[in-house]
């Protein structure tokens, strides 16, 4: 009941309810992975909702927000009982140059509405940026936009530098935005290519199975 | 007008305005005070109607934008300030704008005026790819692009390579770009002889250095040309592009204010985009000392803006400028399809047509969800053109414009999700000789048939 409860504030995107149900939930002893992955689904048919445009992003990031709310108050449990609840840390940005932002926050939203643990920092992020955050933060991905085929190069550069410091095996670099193709990808190298942010959480998911 | 407004007390405002973190901005200011503001003014989008005839909810858009600007402000992201307009200042920046600029050089230079609701007076038609192209071919379709005879303004597309090196934006390579992008549309202008004709110049520049660079009466962009300078959307902007405006004004050229609210973002829905593209034209004339807007809304999955519910904030947000201001401003068509479909034509017909009758003038073509390199070419913005010019012409009413608007829309807009994506430039144009293939020229020829069975009375 209480569940079902939760379920509504996540969708209406009441963050202050959510933030106490889940209080609530807690003291009743719920077990949190389990309500995390039912709100985890609740959040996948906000999504989609969100995909064929029946509500927009003001009402999704609402939404995103009052889940993420809810798993804060799990979260402590959570670390305790099973280290952690994250499905991984990821360090997302738009490259150096580049100003466009849509895409990348549409992709971070969906990333934290799966459980992800996001770093965003920004647009016009420098190659070495990436890295640096990616290092402080302990991240298992490095993501990155662009939107123009004059700041693609910069997706490698990030690529490039790991390999030049030896590090290249610590990260999976998954990049994305209109004018980046699987092909890129291949080309420079990267571990994964996402022509949608509804796509990428569980293809990120899968290469960090691997 | 066409100094800037106050410049320096509105630069300094990047400094002195309120704080605010940027997270905060959209989620917490702007998305909850347009919600307020599109209750407060009642409007409401009706989908079985794209163009409205309603003067009253015209005036109530008008009103809004203008609340929405003053409340909201431009967000500059580099110094993490609002700087905000105020009413007193609207009110002076609208008074001391002209209605009219002389665009252009020398015996092709030409008069852009303020257009009104069903105005007689054609638009002015700005003719643009909006897209990357290959370097071999960017001469071709400057020429192509040029040639076109209801052409008064051209912005050229957009280079990705130079002497065969990519272009990384923000260094030298760009910079390199933006020379050979402006020599080539010089070269071109001349050959079809028109060496002064308007361009917006130079897209291959995606730094403010790269835009300073060519600035040069002699052999690149003149005074006599335009920049366009982006606001971020939405309702944002940064050093790199203030540093456009200031170079702009001092420099002595034209601007234009580059704006694309997104239909599903952080706007909302079609109310959201018609209270924002009258906001962001005030931004244009305040903050970025424009003398034209140019506009762009288009939907967050399909990337285009001929379906309803983007014709109809086109067609209200034109008729609330058109009422109750003296701007300029284009609408800048997106198309689903790409070129040397049917589809595209018809995508282009209609939001030309929508856009003309309720004062807009003209920024065609974005085909193919303007997202391909050499996806673009200018016939299906010809025929954007010459339904701009016939329907002027022939003092067509929004109910007429809006009876054909959707009869076309019944042609396509099915199939706006999984249009088909056409042809490239050098599939259905002769790069030699800068001129479609018969079979491109065909289908254009035939649409314009339909279109002229419809009712619109092109003169020739
Ligand atoms: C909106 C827009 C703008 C807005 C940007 C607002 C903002 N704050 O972001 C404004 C008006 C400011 C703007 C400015 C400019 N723009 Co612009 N813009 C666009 C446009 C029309 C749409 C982009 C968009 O937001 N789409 C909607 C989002 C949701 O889609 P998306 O970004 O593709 O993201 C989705 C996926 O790709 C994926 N994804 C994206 N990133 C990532 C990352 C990862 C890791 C993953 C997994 C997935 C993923 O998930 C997202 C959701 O599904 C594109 C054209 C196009 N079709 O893309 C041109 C375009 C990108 N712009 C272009 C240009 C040239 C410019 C300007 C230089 C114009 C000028 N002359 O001043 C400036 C650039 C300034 C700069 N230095 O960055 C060109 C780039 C050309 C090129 N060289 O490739 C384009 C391609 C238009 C064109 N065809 O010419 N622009």
């Amino acid at each position: 009941m209480l569940l079902k409860e939760l379920s509504d504030a996540v969708e209406s995107g009441d963050r202050d309810r959510s933030e106490i149900l889940a209080g609530k939930l807690m003291d009743e002893g719920a077990d949190p992975l389990q309500t995390i992955s039912s709100l985890t689904e609740v959040m996948g048919g906000i999504g989609e909702r969100f995909s064929r445009l029946e509500i927009f992003l003001p009402e999704m990031m609402q939404s995103g927000e009052a889940m993420a709310a809810a798993v804060a108050v799990f979260t402590p449990k959570l670390k305790k009982e099973e280290g952690g609840s994250s499905k991984g840390k990821v360090v997302l940005g738009t490259v150096k140059g580049d100003l466009h932002e849509i895409g990348k926050n549409i992709v971070k939203l969906m990333l934290e509405a799966n459980v992800f643990q996001v770093k965003d920092l920004g647009v016009d992020v420098d190659p070495l940026n990436f890295i640096k955050e990616a290092v402080a933060m302990d991240a298992d991905v490095i993501a990155a936009s662009s939107l123009m085929t004059t700041t693609m190069p910069h997706q490698k550069e990030i690529i490039e530098i790991l390999k030049d410091k030896g590090m290249r095996d610590k990260y999976k670099v998954v990049i994305g935005g209109a004018p980046t193709t699987q092909e890129w990808a291949d080309e420079i190298g990267a571990d994964l290519y996402c022509p949608d942010a509804g796509s990428a959480s569980q293809k990120i998911t899968e290469i960090l199975k691997k | 007008m066409s100094n800037p407004y106050r410049l320096w007390e509105i630069q300094q405002r990047s400094n002195t305005g309120p704080y605010c973190d940027e997270d905060d901005f959209l989620p917490k200011i702007f998305t909850p005070k347009l919600k307020g503001i599109i209750k407060k003014y009642e409007i409401k989008y009706d989908p079985e109607r794209l163009i409205p005839v309603d003067d009253d909810l015209a005036d109530r858009v008008w009103q809004a934008g203008w609340e929405l600007f003053r409340e909201v402000g431009l967000y500059n992201t580099d110094t993490h300030r609002i700087i905000k307009v105020s009413d007193e200042e609207i009110k002076e920046a609208l008074y001391m704008a002209s209605d009219r600029y002389w665009v252009g050089a020398g015996k092709d230079a030409v008069l852009w005026k303020h257009r009104r609701v069903e105005d007689t007076e054609p638009p002015f038609c700005l003719f643009s790819p909006d897209c990357t192209c290959s370097e071999e071919l960017h001469y071709s379709m400057c020429l192509a692009f040029l040639k076109e005879p209801l052409l008064d303004g051209f912005c050229a597309p957009i280079l990705e390579n130079s002497i065969g090196l990519k272009i990384r934006s923000a260094s030298p390579f760009e910079i390199n770009g933006c020379t050979q992008h402006i020599y080539n549309l010089r070269l071109a202008a001349r050959q079809v002889g028109r060496p002064g004709v308007f361009l917006v110049a130079v897209g291959t520049a995606e730094h403010d250095s790269g835009q300073i660079a060519v600035s040069n009466n002699e052999w690149g962009v003149r005074t006599t040309d335009a920049r366009i300078i982006g606001t971020l959307t939405e309702f944002k902007t940064a050093d790199t592009m203030l540093n456009r405006v200031v170079h702009c004004c001092q420099y002595g050229c034209y601007s234009g204010n580059l704006t694309g609210p997104i239909y599903g973002g952080w706007c909302g829905g079609s109310e959201g985009i018609a209270v924002a593209l009258v906001a962001y034209s005030l931004n244009g004339l305040c903050i970025y000392g424009s003398i034209f807007n140019q506009h762009f809304p288009f939907h967050l999955n399909w990337g285009s803006n001929t379906t309803r519910e983007l014709l109809w904030p086109i067609a209200s947000a034109g008729q609330a400028m058109a009422r109750n201001s003296k701007l300029l401003y284009t609408s800048n068509g997106f198309s689903n399809a790409g070129p040397m479909t049917e589809m595209v034509f018809y995508e282009t017909a209609c939001h030309a047509l929508v856009s003309t009758v309720t004062g807009w003038h003209l920024w065609e073509m974005a085909s193919a969800r303007n997202k391909y390199r050499n996806r673009a070419t200018p016939l299906e913005a010809r025929i954007g053109m010459e339904v701009g010019h016939a329907a002027a012409r022939q003092g067509m009413t929004r109910d007429k414009a809006n009876e054909i608007a959707l009869k076309l829309l019944v042609r396509y807009e099915d199939r706006a999700a999984d249009a088909p994506m056409g042809k490239e430039y050098q599939e259905c144009y002769d790069v030699a000789t800068a001129l479609p293939t018969q079979e491109h020229f065909d289908m254009y020829r035939r649409v314009k048939d339909e279109l002229s069975d419809m009712g619109i009375e092109f003169p020739y």
